[in-house]
């Protein structure tokens, strides 16, 4: 229930990661980045904290930077690609993150999915971060992200450690990071050469959360796709990489037969809910129509060799 | 009132784009809405509202709240007048025989809980962070009972009584006033008869400003009154002689800016609260609430079930209309009679038809109550009307356009309140120039056409009668005063509510033309009973016509006052002079003139025995209602993949008589197009069918348009003037929202053959349509919607966040 | 609950200001009950609405969702700093003279955020003034004064040299 003031409780200011995670302790002590969801929680008095624990202070968090990049040839191995990596700290705003240059440049597909987050004074304020850790399916950023492979730092108080974010989600808002954590960094490899992306959102509004969303890659060499990545928000209780449906397309040429038998596979690979916004069985059928919509964006950005 | 004696050629205020006199205000933050009001020794005041929609109170214990420090007061329902009272304050305007029809069902707190946030226990403390803990420590065990959320259900045996005393929970019946022959046989008779059948979603006012309310006793036992409240005199009323026992007399209203109303100020909101713990607690109170709690509570459009029948000769002229009308009145009377009411006058009294049946049931559930939303009954009537009348004309063969204009009343006929026959009619004229701005010659293809592709285009229209006030059907009259200052400057007193539709403005605009004075010199007076005479307020989008014909009456006055001072000083008759901005001037030769500021000032220090301060009283009292007409056009693109309904454009053609200030007429259309966009498109209150909550309770939910909705809207003003109306003018305020929604339901019948029964016209139901009716959505009877509306109604709550 | 008291100084609209607050108190709250400055407004305090926009250290955002003791020291710009003294600021200026303020509950709000706008983009097109304000909501004017209004506002600014 809304409240039109909070109730009390004991507020720290640390400086260091480390301070951060020795203080934080899951809903009793809670940290708090942009506000933008954790305030909220508090005036519906849905968490009752003792103490708020602000990681705006806390250094070395609010960064968006570009690993030199060794000419993608990690990227291109397939395995792990520090170099060329974009580094979103856990205090980036979306703003800060869809505004980057390099991120318009190389990460459009991310630029893509904050730029469907309308309201500004959110992006001014939230964090890329903060957007995740809320652990809502409905995320705008997370099948992006998803579908670009992007990895989950978390420090708590014996180190850190480094999560793919498939494993970050949980549940309907249930994240992987512990009572004694917090998130304090994404790490987004380069995409691959010949990859391109497309993020595609249903909503009733503009400014309103996803009713569906899906965000692709497609990795294309001489029009045969080479990778996939198929990311569907707002249709199961966590953002689902619809795996099925990358294997329906790897490896083979990209036209409107293997794109359908994946978005097909994709609808198949979720199980939405029907809720105030909209119904499980249109939710469904959407996420066929979005991820044949989003996967032939994507291919056409891909073959005008936009990274998109 | 005649405007002779002005010619439009020289207005040097009406017509014009003029800045309001109370925007600047709004745009520094100077301008002070009820919450922004702080009154010395104030309490801050917050409601217990239940979580249940239907039970008992068998215990509440207020103890610890009433023992926490900083608490002034507490309240329950056995602390209130046992008097009760309708939450519609504009009832207070119905004839009494009508009045007695209102049923008396609300009490300033309840004992029993009747619809999940009904107001069960009030706290007044020193701040808002006290009365909100001490709201947590109230203590109530509610007994629970069962509950109805569908109209259809409590009218069953045995279902839930939501009011004692009212076993079958029909709270009223309406026949309509004009009814008249026999409709089974004059549809019997009939080459063609169409049906169609729909209903409304509860739509929210979702002003703004949430609700507040100040209130304030004095050594005297007078209570005034900080609201944000469209019919000042009227509540004043309502308080003094209904919620208590006072007297009008010990009542003062006072209204600061307001953050919208769009009817839902019609009724009490907080203020009887706040009344009352002002009372208990000695001081004065603020009442404030949370957006969540107006989302639960206390007004919004009713949801009406409608099935609306017509009857056409073969040549396409309507010999029978029908209109059946069943209305959720939610767990209060409130406004669902006169919604109900003046649905079925501007629905049945848009065309000619010898033979007309009307009649609208309300009733009880436990959903959330009723107040007035912008249109009053019309938007929801259109809705199913314009689709019955489109789908009439496809019979014939006819053009919608055709069609409409053959059937549509024109002046000299019986207006939609029928004792008075129309004045002014430029509904041809808005026809014609909005389909020829919509381009419907080219674009309106004929019946039948079926459209190819993924993306497929239509157009749509709608045409609609509104009110510009309530002449005829409840009590009309305004008040004007206008006293000359001693610089040539003016105050005007009025008692409309300025709710953003620019009122203030534009009855100064008429003052200036009026007297001769300059816009810029009118000062406004408004917003205390104290001090204003009586006047209605703003409803039934009267305030231009009907006050403004008081301002022009007083304005005239003061005039001639003026002129009869200055014949004596310049020694002429007062007919060969004239007064424009400021100036007295003589016709014959306009060089020579004087100041009305020296007339006035001349006039008060006149030391011999001629002093007078010049000023006048101008009243409109009128039987007439003056109705304005509208013509509204869509254009929409259809994605038949994902139901998608894409609004390209909206042009709307409003017989507006003569726009006083047409950048504020334009202002009144855009906006109403915006909320008739949301009522057609995106606003659904959604109810929990399970537990009677609301679970649209946000504007993250609940979704209003934003800056990157609005389509392209074309606005054409027809002026046609009225020759009862201020210069001219006709009304206008709700009347933009009307259209909208008819327009596009009948556009995408235009581009993928089918019809929604029930709004809002989501992507799922226009999806669930376009399946029903086959893939290649060939137009053809309209498809019903069960499984659509069925997977609608079955939303549980379980939100993802 | 126990909670920390302090004495917090605030920069609002260039003027210092000390306030007793709480943590848990809201930016909204401190401007309109302990420093008067009501022309913020609380319209839905969840962020949705966008009616109590401020700017702090530039940047738009909701003060409803804003703990007040975050905002200590940093540059905060409410409506009432909008203006210099009696003359209203070019935004002000056009948002009266085009019709954008009807009932004027969503302006003080819908101005910062133009305000934002302008400060970056001095000559925005219509869409990318009605995406600067996609998280302003107005219930009265269908926005489509309020976007005539910026695009007069930003064309006054260029001209007269605005501020």
């Amino acid at each position: 229930m809304m409240h039109r003031v909070l109730l009390p409780f004991e507020f720290s200011e640390p400086v260091t990661v480390a301070e951060a995670v020795s203080l934080v302790d899951g809903d009793r002590a809670r940290a708090l980045a942009g506000g933008v969801d954790l305030v909220l929680k508090l005036r519906l008095r849905q968490i009752v904290p003792e103490r708020v624990v602000s990681l705006q202070k806390v250094r070395g968090l609010d960064h968006v930077r570009v690993d030199a990049d060794a000419g993608g040839q990690a990227a291109a191995a397939g395995g792990r690609a520090e170099d060329g990596a974009l580094h979103i700290g856990a205090l980036a705003t979306l703003r800060q993150v869809e505004t980057a240059p390099a991120v318009r440049q190389r990460w459009p597909l991310l630029a893509e999915a904050i730029g469907s987050i309308v309201s500004v004074q959110t992006k001014a304020m939230g964090t890329v971060a903060g957007n995740l850790c809320v652990g809502t399916p409905a995320s705008d950023v997370a099948p992006a992200l998803y579908a670009l492979g992007a990895r989950m730092r978390i420090a708590g108080r014996d180190g850190e450690r480094e999560i793919p974010i498939e494993q970050f989600f949980l549940d309907a808002g249930k994240t992987a990071v512990g009572p004694h954590e917090i998130v304090t960094e994404i790490v987004v490899p380069a995409p691959a050469a010949g990859s391109a992306g497309a993020f595609l959102k249903l909503s009733m509004t503009s400014e309103d959360i996803a009713k569906v969303n899906a965000a692709v890659m497609l990795t294309l060499a001489g029009g045969v796709c080479a990778r996939a990545a198929i990311s569907v928000g707002s249709a199961a209780p966590t953002p689902v990489r619809a795996a099925a449906a990358e294997k329906a397309l790897t490896g083979r040429a990209i036209g409107a037969q293997a794109i359908t038998e994946a978005a097909d596979a994709a609808a198949e690979a979720v199980c939405p809910i029907s809720d105030v916004r909209s119904t499980a069985r249109y939710r469904k059928e959407m996420v066929r129509v979005l991820v044949r919509d989003a996967l032939e964006k994507a291919a056409a950005r891909a073959a005008a060799g936009k990274e998109a | 009132m005649t405007t002779d004696a002005f010619s439009e050629d020289a207005f040097s205020s009406v017509g014009r784009r003029l800045g309001r006199p109370d925007v600047a205000a709004k745009a520094t933050g100077a301008a002070l809405y009820g919450a922004d009001i702080t009154l010395p020794g104030m309490l801050i005041g917050r409601i217990l509202m239940s979580p249940h929609a239907h039970a008992r109170v068998a215990k509440i214990d207020v103890s610890k709240a009433k023992a926490l420090p900083g608490v002034a007061a507490v309240i329950t329902y056995d602390d209130v007048p046992k008097r009760g009272f309708t939450r519609s304050v504009m009832a207070e305007g119905l004839p009494s025989f009508a009045y007695e029809g209102e049923n008396q069902d609300q009490f300033i707190l309840s004992d029993k809980a009747r619809y999940i946030g009904d107001w069960m226990a009030a706290v007044a403390a020193v701040d808002v962070y006290t009365a909100e803990r001490a709201l947590d420590l109230i203590e109530v065990e509610y007994e629970v009972l069962p509950a109805v959320f569908d109209p259809e259900e409590a009218l069953e045996d045995g279902a839930p009584a939501v009011h004692d005393g009212w076993k079958d929970n029909v709270a009223g019946i309406i026949d309509h006033p004009f009814n008249r022959g026999d409709i089974e046989a004059a549809l019997a008779a009939s080459a063609h008869v169409v049906e169609f059948s729909g209903r409304n979603s509860r739509q929210k006012q979702a002003h703004m400003e949430p609700d507040v309310a100040i209130a304030s006793w004095d050594s005297q036992g007078r209570l005034t009154v900080w609201s944000p409240c469209q019919n000042a005199h009227l509540a004043k009323k309502a308080m003094g002689r209904r919620v208590f026992d006072i007297g009008e007399g010990n009542v003062r209203w006072i209204t600061p800016a307001v953050g919208g109303g769009f009817g839902a100020r019609l009724s009490f909101g907080v203020e009887p609260v706040a009344a009352m713990l002002a009372k208990v607690a000695g001081k004065p109170v603020k009442v404030v609430v949370t957006r969540e709690e107006d989302f639960n509570g206390w007004n919004s459009r009713t949801e009406q079930r409608q099935t609306i029948r017509i009857g056409v000769t073969e040549d396409g002229t309507i010999n029978a209309i029908e209109q059946n009308v069943l209305s959720d009145a939610g767990a209060y009377f409130s406004h669902s009679g006169t919604i109900s009411a003046v649905n079925m006058q501007s629905t049945l009294g848009v065309f000619r038809s010898p033979v007309v049946r009307g009649k609208a049931t309300m009733v009880y559930t436990n959903n959330p109550t009723s107040s007035g939303m912008r249109g009053y009954g019309n938007p929801e009537g259109s809705f199913i009307l314009q689709q019955a009348v489109d789908m009439a004309a496809e019979k014939c063969g006819m053009n919608p356009v055709e069609f409409r204009l053959k059937n549509a009343k024109g002046v000299g006929e019986p207006s939609m309140w029928e004792p008075q026959n129309l004045t002014s009619c430029a509904l041809p004229a808005c026809v014609e120039q909005g389909a020829e701005a919509i381009g419907w010659k080219d674009k309106w293809q004929g019946w039948g056409v079926e459209k190819q592709g993924r993306y497929r285009r239509g157009v749509g229209m709608s045409i609609m009668t509104h009110a510009s006030g309530a002449g005829g059907f409840l009590l009309e009259h305004s008040t004007a005063v206008i006293k000359l200052n001693e610089d040539g400057s003016a105050q005007l007193s009025v008692s409309p509510c300025e709710m953003g539709q620019g009122i203030l403005g534009t009855l100064s605009q008429i003052a200036a033309e009026a007297t001769g004075l300059r816009y810029e010199n009118i000062r406004v007076v408004t917003g205390d009973t104290d001090v204003t005479l009586f006047d209605i307020g703003t409803h039934a989008s009267r305030s231009t016509y009907a006050i403004g014909n008081a301002v022009l009456d007083a304005g005239k006055k003061v005039r001639a006052a003026i002129l009869h001072r200055a014949a004596r000083r310049m020694d002429l008759f007062p007919e060969e002079l004239g007064v424009r901005d400021g100036m007295v001037y003589a016709k014959a030769d306009p060089g020579i003139t004087i100041s009305v500021a020296d007339i006035s000032r001349e006039a008060i220090y006149d030391y011999g025995t001629d002093a007078e301060h010049i000023m006048a009283t101008g009243k409109h009292q009128c039987v007439m209602h003056c109705p304005n007409f509208q013509a509204g056009f869509a254009e929409i693109e259809v994605d038949v993949e994902t139901g998608v309904i894409k609004v390209l454009r909206l042009v709307i053609a409003h017989d507006i008589g003569r726009a006083i200030n047409p950048l504020t007429v334009e202002g009144c259309l855009e906006g109403g197009a915006a909320q008739g966009l949301g009522y057609a498109l995106t606003e659904d209150l959604v109810i929990d069918r399970q537990t009677g909550k609301v679970v649209s309770d946000s504007f993250a939910t609940y979704k209003i348009l934003s800056s990157l909705d609005m389509p392209e809207v074309e606005i054409i003003l027809v002026e046609e003037p009225d020759p009862t109306g201020p210069f001219g003018a006709k009304g206008v305020g709700e009347t933009g929202i009307t259209n909208v929604a008819p327009s596009i339901a009948n556009a995408l019948y235009d581009a993928v053959g089918i019809r929604v029964h029930s709004l809002p016209m989501t992507p799922e139901k226009v999806l669930g349509a376009l399946e029903a009716t086959g893939p290649s959505t060939r137009p053809g009877p309209s498809a019903r919607l069960s499984v659509a509306i069925g997977e609608v109604q079955a939303r549980k709550a379980v939100p993802y966040s | 609950m126990a909670s920390s008291k302090e004495i917090a100084a605030f920069l609002v609209n260039g003027n210092e200001y000390e306030v007793i607050i709480e943590p848990h108190l809201l930016l909204i709250d401190v401007l309109r009950d302990k420093l008067g400055l009501t022309g913020t407004k609380y319209a839905c305090g969840a962020g949705d609405c966008g009616a109590c926009t401020v700017l702090i250290d530039g940047r738009p955002s909701f003060s409803c969702l804003t703990l007040a003791v975050t905002a200590k020291g940093k540059s905060i710009l409410t409506i009432e700093g909008v203006a210099e003294g009696n003359e209203l600021d070019p935004i002000q200026q056009a948002f009266v003279d085009q019709g954008a303020v009807q009932c004027g509950f969503c302006t003080p709000g819908m101005i910062l955020s133009t305000k934002a706008l302008l400060d970056e983009n001095p000559e925005p097109t219509r869409d990318e003034i009605k995406t600067a304000l996609a998280g302003n909501l107005c219930r009265c004017t269908g926005y489509v004064k309020i976007v005539d209004a910026v695009e007069a506002a930003a064309a006054a600014m260029r001209d007269g040299g605005g501020r």
